[in-house]
């Protein structure tokens, strides 16, 4: 009988034997009386959790926090914040977790996973936005009226008897005010007000739950006070789609192997000095991942955009971009020096109008044909969740022959069947694609970006992007966190091939490895020789099983939070199999108060809340990045929370039917399957 | 007749008078509007035109109201109606360029002459291609940092506790207390009021300038300063005046020059900054910092000075040119430095008054809208400053080593050494070319140097040194430069092994361009 300590045979260090077992022995064995004393404890916590933060923990097992691996897994002072640091259920003896609850939730219920597929059957459409009731657009646009004008009194005032604080406003000694106060109204005078809600200093692992350090303001947010304690929170704000965000397991135990083998930097640019192996093996990697020739990998993921784009586009090229695309495609296209059209977010008429009038026109005042024709969407919409139309795009690029680049930052892991994103979510093949940006930030608890095309193509662009000659080449940990998690979702085919002893020489000759595979079907498994061999994953992660659960539970938890916060009454937007799920909030004021009283809950829970610059001025919202290491019973403490704020904050402005807390968190299976 | 037509329009008029008084009522009862109704009355007695004008006026203003803010470019002179069909067959006609055109013959060779390192970098890396080790003159890692196994413990540690990557952005929970605790080391190291952390060393410079220059600023730049200065400036679309390479009468020329032309306009106070670099990228000139400051003071410009090259590597114990020129950081506005170069680790910082780094937080591009750095690279680079702190002697090995270079390069007959004899790249050009480094016409043959350049690097490689290019995107950058050979000096070698490899560069160049003569 496998014990729910049991770990895979195949795992390489031995030292996490000890410290899983230590966990389970505390959650199976000895679950009754920790598991009662720490609800008491959590109780009591939550009771006086508002005055004094400093209560002792209970279930400290080692308070130091740099001390020694042996004891890290339990290393912070915790208690059982409802379910925060232990499960609320204790698992049964068959049940088997590889994974610390804190970083990734155990939830074995197998009915809570989808699939997340698109149905060939039904037509894309377009989300509808709901409208809001009028009283509360005007009363958003009023509390910005307020706002304004209480913000230009207290300038006015300010920079006649408090000067001190505007000496970066006002000319002094014969400079200029380092920012212009009218630049920097809005930040001053809106923001700051509720700067408690960003810029939230953590610490750990951003995983199921996160540690927030306690803060509080005695100067109305310009200089923050820490209390020196820290919270233990429920994480539904961090890009932790698939749950690889974790300092345990088998992807971490790989990292450190390779800052063993490799150390931590590159030292130098890809061009430079800076080429490693571990670069043409994740390389290699990412191509075969998304299902096309070649990639290239970039350090950041911000610059993989600002960098490439203008190594694709130059003057005399016309570039047909999103209106809500990212600020880096911005940046990108704005250093190419091509010409930019916007077309209306997702609107597909608008773009097809757009594309037949920039044709027949081409370029403004000679009207000579344009160079070529690059259209930049994003797969999932970073603040509104929805979802590109790719099918449709491809249809037009049949028929208008523009080249497409499509951002997958977001989607790539957290959509489709197999984790490979909006194409594979569409059933489009990759390579009718042009060009395949993505990052390793959100699915793969990773840094950096990549972009995948055709090796004439990547190659190009290795040598005439920015980033090859100027920027610092991705570390080998971070290369490893790509590896071993790509690897994980794909699954490592088993009968390992007759090893290719060298597996590539030359940046040129490192893509005959991929070539001979071209003839393999897309969302396959990767050979074990496209992974190094000190690599050595579990089992459960190498024969992909383990990533299938997540995607799957992924894609449950996105559809089950969208359609309880609909069911709630919510105003929401995006698809319902993103993961990111905004709840429109509309009125200033009460997005910081939402943020704030999902903090100071009994489970606290840390939100986004985004306004504008980043949204349409009225639409402020709460932004929801469900992940996989979310369990069901978490959405439902979202989802309860969420209610009671809802009714208090006035917030439920939905159509459709309603149903109560409880009958959605009964009925949540039928609902995810029904939306 | 008359008669009838009364009678059939009787109910009508009715009908109207009736509506009419039932409109005027309930306009009565609508909260206000006698005010509106009276106001009416007298203005219409006064001036019915009044009246007419008024009304006028409302239509317009609901007009502008409900016209769309985006004006359609069908409305500017130049569009040309097409009928759908000829808009189809345009469609259809139109055939684009390849997106990417393949490489060239050169960039080719170029790109696969780039040898790929097996198992970790460092002073003597393993080659792919050959399975051999080779003498590493070419990655940055001047301390000697690289494989340093404190380092890797520290950031194995941290793995363990953070996981690898951050997950969001730092106003997004992507903040780390290792984050805040590096920034602070940074800012004491250097002895700055605070810090700010980004995550790609290139892309800070490039983010920091357009955070504080905006379109009407006057920004005075080097005119070789490096790719992501020129990147930056050119998004901020601020006024830019280049002065001479590292020439500092002519950056004194240019500040005249901006003062008179503001008072000529009499213009506005504009904010104006000077841009340069510590030790130059392209060449390893080192700036006159004293000087400079005093220029900066003198007529008033704030000072974005980037040291990618300097920090780490220069000074005492590597806090770059400030130290090395006893100048107080608190002198430069904005210091941007790089955190993957000197700490041999990733990112980059800007360091500053709490105004300069805050403003940042909203304002910086890459900042706001990147994730913030992984948590095992930033108490790596905490590490390495703790490192520089207390083993000061690598910078004085470094300079050693620097020296030995220098040494044997300054006998090597036929290049020019380039910049100043404490930068720790090391540039070096073909003789035959004018001393300075922009470029006078006519054009030398830029190409073939740059060949003759590359055989000398593959030779040395073969022998068993790694050297590089100083690589430039020749077409995009702002100045088309001489090609150089760039060698980076490395504390991690010994003085013996550092002779050994200078003399096989010094070999290797006098063996190619003897070929060449």
């Amino acid at each position: 009988m496998p014990s729910p300590i049991a770990l895979n045979p195949p795992s390489p260090a031995p030292s996490i034997f000890k410290k899983k077992k230590s966990l389970g022995q505390l959650s199976s064995v000895a679950a009754a009386a920790s598991y009662f004393s720490a609800v008491h404890e959590a109780d009591a916590r939550a009771r006086s959790h508002d005055t004094s933060p400093t209560s002792t923990p209970p279930l400290s097992l080692s308070s130091s926090v740099t001390g020694s691996s042996e004891d890290t897994v339990l290393h912070e002072s915790d208690d059982n914040c409802n379910g925060l640091t232990y499960p609320l259920t204790p698992p049964t003896s068959e049940q088997v977790f590889n994974t610390v609850h804190t970083e990734f939730g155990h939830c074995a219920n197998e009915n809570y996973r989808c699939i997340s597929q698109h149905n060939p059957e039904i037509p894309v459409t377009e989300h509808e936005i709901e409208e809001p009731p009028y009283y509360i657009l005007i009363t958003t646009y009023i509390s910005y009226l307020v706002l304004i004008v209480f913000g230009h009194i207290r300038d006015f005032f300010g920079k006649r008897f408090a000067k001190q604080y505007f000496t970066h406003l006002m000319p002094y000694d014969g400079y200029a005010p380092l920012n212009s106060d009218f630049d920097s109204f809005y930040t001053r005078r809106l923001k700051r007000r509720m700067d408690d809600c960003f810029s939230h200093p953590v610490t750990g692992v951003a995983g199921r739950t996160i540690l927030v350090y306690d803060r509080y303001s005695e100067d109305c947010n310009y200089t923050q006070v820490y209390s020196g304690t820290k919270t233990r929170a429920l994480n539904i704000s961090s890009y932790n789609y698939l749950g690889f965000a974790q300092a345990r397991g088998g992807c971490a135990d790989a990292v450190e192997e390779s800052i063993k083998r490799y150390g931590i930097s590159t030292c130098g640019t890809r061009l430079e000095g800076g080429s490693n192996e571990l670069h043409v093996t994740a390389e290699a990697l990412v191509a075969r991942f998304v299902g096309q020739e070649d990639s290239l990998i970039s350090s950041m993921g911000f610059a993989t955009n600002s960098t490439f784009i203008p190594a694709l586009v130059g003057k005399g090229s016309l570039v047909i971009s999103d209106e809500l695309n990212h600020a880096s495609i911005r940046v990108g296209v704005r250093t190419s020096g091509a010409q930019v059209r916007m077309f209306k977010h997702n609107d597909m008429d608008s773009l097809e109008s757009l594309l037949r009038e920039v044709i027949s026109q081409g370029q403004p005042k000679s009207h000579r044909p344009w160079k070529k024709i690059l259209l930049l969407v994003e797969g999932l919409y970073s603040m509104e969740g929805s979802l590109v139309n790719l099918p449709k795009i491809i249809e037009l690029k049949k028929k208008y022959k523009f080249y497409l680049f499509v951002d997958e930052a977001h989607s790539i892991g957290a959509l489709g069947p197999h984790g490979r994103g909006v194409c594979d979510y569409f059933n489009v093949p990759p390579r009718s694609v042009d060009v395949l940006m993505g990052t390793f930030t959100k699915s793969f608890g990773a840094a950096g970006g990549y972009i995948a095309g055709p090796k004439s193509l990547i190659d190009a662009l290795r040598v005439r992007g920015h980033t090859g000659m100027y920027a610092e080449a991705m570390s080998p940990p971070v290369l490893t966190q790509v590896i071993a998690s790509m690897a994980s979702i794909m699954g490592v085919a088993s009968p390992p091939l007759p090893t290719k002893a060298t597996l590539t020489l030359s940046p040129s000759s490192s893509m005959s490895t991929l070539r001979s595979s071209e003839g393999e079907v897309h969302p396959g498994m990767a050979p074990a020789s496209a992974i190094p061999s000190w690599v050595s994953l579990p089992s459960f992660l190498s024969d992909g099983s383990e990533a299938r659960m997540r995607i799957r539970r992924l894609a449950f938890n996105s559809r089950y939070l969208h359609a309880g916060l609909k069911k709630l009454g919510f105003i929401t937007y995006g698809h319902p199999f993103s993961p990111i799920v905004p709840l429109l909030i509309y009125n200033p004021g009460k997005m910081a108060t939402f943020a704030r009283m999902m903090r100071a809950r009994q489970t606290p829970i840390v939100v986004v809340v985004v306004a504008y610059p980043a949204t349409p001025l009225v639409t402020s919202r709460v932004r929801f990045c469900v992940s996989a290491s979310h369990t069901k019973d978490d959405i439902d403490t979202i989802l309860e929370a969420c209610d009671e704020l809802g009714d208090a904050l006035d917030l439920k402005h939905g159509y459709g039917e309603r149903w109560p807390f409880e009958e959605i968190i009964k009925r949540s299976v039928e609902l995810v399957n029904n939306v | 007749m008359s008669d009838t037509s009364s009678s059939t329009l009787e109910p009508l008029l009715t009908f109207l008078a009736y509506s009419f008084s039932k409109l005027e009522s309930t306009f009565y009862k609508v909260p206000g509007s006698a005010v509106v109704a009276r106001y009416v009355k007298s203005s219409h007695q006064n001036d019915p035109g009044r009246t007419v004008l008024e009304l006028i006026l409302v239509i317009f203003a609901i007009r502008t109201l409900l016209q769309s803010r985006t004006r359609e470019d069908k409305q500017a002179k130049n569009f040309i109606e097409f009928s759908e069909k000829e808009v189809d067959e345009l469609v259809d006609e139109w055939t684009p360029d390849a997106l990417v055109q393949p490489l060239s013959e050169w960039e080719q060779r170029d790109f696969s002459s780039v040898p790929i390192i097996t198992g970790p970098n460092g002073p003597k890396p393993t080659l792919q291609s050959t399975g051999k080790t080779v003498l590493n003159l070419a990655s940055f890692n001047f301390v000697g940092l690289a494989g340093s196994e404190h380092i890797k413990e520290k950031a194995i540690e941290t793995l363990r506790k953070y996981g690898l990557g951050s997950c969001g952005p730092p106003g997004f929970y992507g903040t780390i207390d290792v984050h805040l605790d590096l920034e602070r080391a940074i800012a004491k190291f250097l002895g700055a009021e605070s810090s700010i952390l980004y995550s790609q060393g290139f892309s800070t410079i490039s983010s920091v300038i357009p955070a504080f220059c905006k379109r009407g600023d006057i920004v005075v730049a080097d005119r070789s300063v490096n790719f992501a200065i020129q990147k930056g400036i050119q998004i901020s679309r601020s006024t830019v005046r280049w002065y001479d390479h590292n020439d500092l009468q002519s950056l004194e020329d240019a500040l005249i020059s901006v003062e008179k032309e503001r008072k000529n306009r009499k213009g506005p106070l504009t904010r104006r900054f000077i841009v340069t670099e510590g030790i130059f990228e392209r060449d390893g000139e080192m700036v006159d910092l004293p000087k400079l400051i005093e220029l900066k003071l003198k007529y008033k410009y704030r000072l974005i000075l980037d040291e990618s090259i300097s920090f780490g590597t220069v000074g005492r114990t590597g806090r770059g040119l400030t130290e090395l020129y006893n100048v107080p950081a608190s002198q430069i506005d904005m210091l941007v430095g790089s955190v993957s170069n000197g700490l041999c680790s990733s990112g980059g910082f800007c360091a500053g008054t709490s105004f300069v780094t805050e403003h940042q937080r909203i304002n910086g591009t890459s900042f706001v809208f990147s994730a913030s750095m992984p948590a095992l690279l930033a108490t790596s680079a905490s590490e390495a400053i703790s490192y520089l702190q207390n083993t000061p002697s690598v910078l004085v090995t470094l300079q050693e080593n620097i020296r030995v270079i220098r040494a044997v390069l300054e006998r090597t007959e036929g290049i020019t050494l380039l910049g100043h004899r404490a930068s720790p790249i090391i540039h070096f050009c073909l003789r035959s070319m004018p001393q300075t480094l922009t470029v006078t016409p006519p054009t030398p043959d830029h190409d073939a140097e740059e060949r003759t350049l590359q055989d000398i690097v593959d030779d040395a490689l073969e022998n068993g040194v790694f050297i590089t290019r100083g690589k430039h995107l020749r077409n995009q950058e702002m100045i088309d430069s001489r090609p150089t050979i760039r060698i980076a000096a490395t504390a991690a070698l010994s003085k013996k092994d550092v002779e050994k490899a200078a003399g096989i560069v010094k070999a290797s160049i006098v063996r190619v361009l003897g070929k060449r003569r």
